[in-house]
């Protein structure tokens, strides 16, 4: 491990091995190599590489055939790039593989690619992937999508950030289920802004209760 | 092309002697793929400056990733794979400016005879057609009709399927005839 | 757009060959070679090699070799290496820093920390229920929920990331179960849905 810290080579090649070696014995040989050859491409790209690795991953848990593997990971690529792009589109410093992520991981749930953009851009100095997450969490629930951001948008810019988002979407659902309609819980919330009920913190019981997972174990 | 291309050493070897130490031999792969990298970029966006930030951020990139790919002799199609990603990232980032896909007219040919005259105005045409096909047609059409891969290198360059390959260039002779119909 | 007689295709794919054809079908396939030969032929534009070349001789900015290390060093494996005594306290202090900075997986950096997954399910008469995401690298048995009453209800409390993850459970080795108390779901690429758990950070 000393020696992998220490390597320097001359044209600096990635030290983190390649896929191959993570998904040898549990991704079907017919779908390593095509796996192999996106996550490579991905890499040069400068897009993040794990989402890629691990859909693979799943797939193969999931006993799915080669090509739908090789398909799953393709798409996902293209969803990572789709993200990017919106991100670049959307201004500031270019997007950290991070970003990327968290944003490609929000879409998935079924956000249009201008919605996300207007996300985005009308919230530049937010991580992006809670408030997608808030939106998609009302769009989840029968809000209509504009009017949801408009909330969160509205909710960021009386002080509401990061994960407090999610909150904002959580309380209009709660509106709902007490039996609000849904532009009645959309004004509620907001005329509460920026008061708007955390969720409970985990016990230190729980706390202390939990593992961590060690997958290569 | 130049007369001396014979001479030198295929992809894999310049690749070994490149991660041996000689840096400089890079030039090598980058003058023996340039032309086909500039030309396949330029149709897919439409612009020579455009295509050169493509391919030349294409280029340096495969120098930085050399050690990572796993068969040196595929190191074509892997060259053409990170190019076509980058003019998708180009294309993705112009679509919200609104720039027009046909800032480049046809490259201006040295001779003005009228044989050549009616050349240029039909590769104006073909490239105007070319214009027309959604970025996945286009693309599918230069790498088979232009570049000459044949449906595995594609495969390799894409990431799609060849039955989905195909139907890309079904659809994008279909297309590219109509609009050359038109103009008849 | 009309399709064109699929011989004309079979013969541009190499399939067929050009004679096979009627003149009138022969003369569409030479006007789209025509076309094609216009493009190829084309004087190529002006070359990037001395930019390119110019580029790689520069020397890398002081930034990237840190920052390659420091994504290794967030990479999974980075925190299951067996380390010897002698110099991991050096690196611990260096990790502690690098990895409250997740850098990889479904959904990071919602927040710089970590949190607590709290996973639950009624599943009676289960002999086994696990649960399985990119935390896991979707491998059954690393996260076991435990129902040590016997009342059916299964629970485990997880240490994560920050951040969006999606995940699903495993019953008995073998039944795939998007957890119904999830209300986020998401669809995998395999015809299924997986379930999807944001965590917040303990701090918060």
């Amino acid at each position: 491990m000393l020696a992998l810290l220490a390597v320097a080579t001359p044209l600096g090649a990635q030290i983190d091995g390649g896929a191959r070696a993570r998904l040898a014995g549990r991704v079907p040989e017919a779908a390593i190599a095509a796996v192999d050859s996106l996550v490579r491409a991905a890499q040069a790209d400068d897009l993040p590489t794990e989402p890629l690795v691990q859909k693979a991953l799943e797939g193969a848990a999931k006993h799915a055939p080669p090509g739908r593997i090789v398909q799953a990971v393709a798409a996902h690529a293209d969803q990572l790039r789709q993200a990017r792009t919106l991100l670049e589109r959307a201004g500031g410093p270019p997007p950290t593989a991070a970003e990327i992520s968290s944003v490609a991981a929000a879409m998935v749930r079924g956000l249009p690619p201008p919605l996300a953009e207007r996300i985005v851009t009308a919230l530049p100095d937010e991580p992006p992937g809670p408030a997608l997450h808030a939106v998609a969490d009302l769009a989840g629930h029968g809000f209509a999508e504009d009017a949801a951001v408009d909330l969160i948008v509205a909710s960021a810019r009386v002080g509401l950030r990061g994960l407090r988002l999610l909150d904002v979407a959580t309380a209009a659902v709660h509106e709902l289920q007490r039996g609000a309609t849904h532009g009645d819980a959309l004004a509620s919330v907001r005329r509460a802004l920026p008061d708007v009920p955390s969720p409970p913190k985990p016990s230190p019981a729980q706390v202390n209760r939990a593992r961590r997972p060690h997958p290569g174990v | 092309m130049s007369g001396f291309a014979d001479a030198l050493p295929p992809d894999a070897e310049v690749i070994a002697r490149i991660l041996a130490g000689d840096t400089d031999a890079f030039g090598i792969l980058v003058r023996r793929h340039e032309a086909g990298l500039l030309r396949f970029a330029t149709r897919m966006l439409g612009s020579a400056d455009a295509a050169a930030d493509a391919v030349a951020e294409g280029l340096i990139r495969a120098y930085r990733h050399l050690a990572s790919l796993d068969d040196p002799a595929r190191f074509r199609t892997w060259v053409y794979r990170i190019v076509a990603n980058r003019c998708k990232s180009h294309l993705g980032r112009r679509s919200a400016q609104g720039v027009s896909l046909e800032e480049a007219g046809p490259v201006p040919d040295p001779y003005d005879g009228e044989a050549e005259l009616e050349r240029t105005e039909q590769l104006a045409l073909v490239e105007r057609a070319l214009t027309t096909l959604s970025a996945e047609k286009r693309e599918a059409f230069l790498l088979k009709h232009v570049e000459g891969l044949s449906y595995e290198e594609m495969a390799a360059v894409t990431g799609e399927r060849i039955p989905t390959l195909k139907m890309r260039v079904h659809r994008a002779r279909e297309a590219l005839l109509e609009v050359l119909k038109e103009h008849r | 757009m009309s399709e064109l007689d699929p011989r004309i295709h079979q013969v541009l794919d190499g399939e067929l060959p050009l004679e096979s054809l009627p003149p009138e079908l022969q003369a569409t396939v030479l006007r789209l070679e025509r076309a094609a030969g216009l493009l190829r032929a084309a004087e190529a534009p002006a070359g990037v090699a001395t930019r390119v070349l110019a580029a790689l001789r520069r020397p890398p900015p002081g930034g990237s070799r840190r920052r390659r290390l420091l994504r290794w060093l967030t990479e999974r494996h980075a925190v299951t290496i067996a380390m010897r005594p002698v110099w991991s306290l050096a690196l611990a202090a260096v990790l502690a820093a690098v990895v409250l900075v997740p850098t990889h997986g479904t959904g990071p950096l919602l927040g710089a920390q970590e949190g607590i997954a709290q996973f639950v399910g009624h599943f009676p008469g289960a002999r086994s229920v696990d649960v399985v995401g990119p935390f896991t690298d979707w491998r059954s048995g690393v996260i076991p929920l435990r129902d040590e009453d016997h009342d059916g209800v299964w629970s485990a409390v997880v240490v994560l990331p920050t951040g969006a993850h999606e995940y699903m459970f495993v019953v008995d080795g073998e039944r795939w179960i998007a957890d119904p108390l999830a209300g986020r779901y998401v669809s995998d690429g395999f015809g299924r849905q997986n379930a999807l758990l944001i965590v917040r950070p303990v701090g918060r």
